[in-house]
């Protein structure tokens, strides 16, 4: 999990700079292997996402699924 | 001295049966598919991060619902009426539509990953991604018994 303050990140801290491109080299990663991405936040229901969106409240990755 | 013998094996085996018992308790990765993580420690991380997730996603109300009945109830964004059951456990999902079963469905992650992020799985894809969902699910029909309950 990659975690970052959002405010710190607008700000150009060096840290929270660096978890934001962590978290979207995992997002590019996962979604090469086969994974859906989903914002989810307190707002409502979860959004499948296609590209990686930096002030989203929490982002997750779901592996690849098929029927069983 | 026949009877000796017949002992004889029978303690042989018996020590055979505790030496293998013990070795698959001492070498659990051995027991199940375990291979994304690399020690049984990362599997119980994992299990308790999954845990961790699903009680902060989840609204106060369907984690009880999740822990008291086993199952998650989430609705359809799409089907007015309809209702996915998805256990707490691996199983079907079932489907009610106004109260009544329709099907049952079958799907699940190509990798193994913990029981709670199973139902996170579920979830996000119905709320984000249903029709998805439906297409890669295996469907089953539900019994004519059930269907009158």
């Amino acid at each position: 999990m990659v975690r970052w303050d959002e405010r710190a990140a607008a700000a150009g801290d060096p840290d929270a700079e660096e978890a934001v491109r962590q978290a979207e080299g995992l997002f590019r990663q996962e979604r090469a292997s086969g994974a859906t991405a989903f914002k989810v936040g307190d707002a409502g229901p979860a959004e499948k996402i296609e590209t990686f969106d930096p002030e989203a409240e929490q982002i997750i990755m779901v592996p690849r699924v098929a029927g069983g | 001295m026949t009877d000796l013998l017949l002992v004889l094996v029978q303690v042989v085996f018996g020590l055979l049966v505790v030496g293998a018992l013990c070795w698959s308790l001492a070498h659990p990765l051995n027991r199940h598919d375990l291979r994304p993580y690399q020690a049984h420690s990362d599997w119980l991380e994992a299990k308790a991060s999954a845990e961790r997730l699903l009680a902060e996603i989840l609204p106060e109300h369907e984690y009880q619902q999740l822990t008291r009945r086993g199952y998650l109830e989430v609705a359809s964004p799409g089907i007015p009426g309809r209702i996915y059951r998805v256990p707490k456990y691996r199983g079907r999902v079932h489907v009610y539509e106004y109260g009544h079963p329709v099907m049952s469905l079958c799907i699940q992650p190509v990798d193994l990953i913990p029981d709670g992020d199973v139902v996170v799985m579920h979830k996000l894809m119905i709320e984000g991604n249903e029709s998805e969902y439906l297409r890669l699910a295996n469907q089953f029909e539900v019994f004519p018994s059930r269907r009158q309950a």
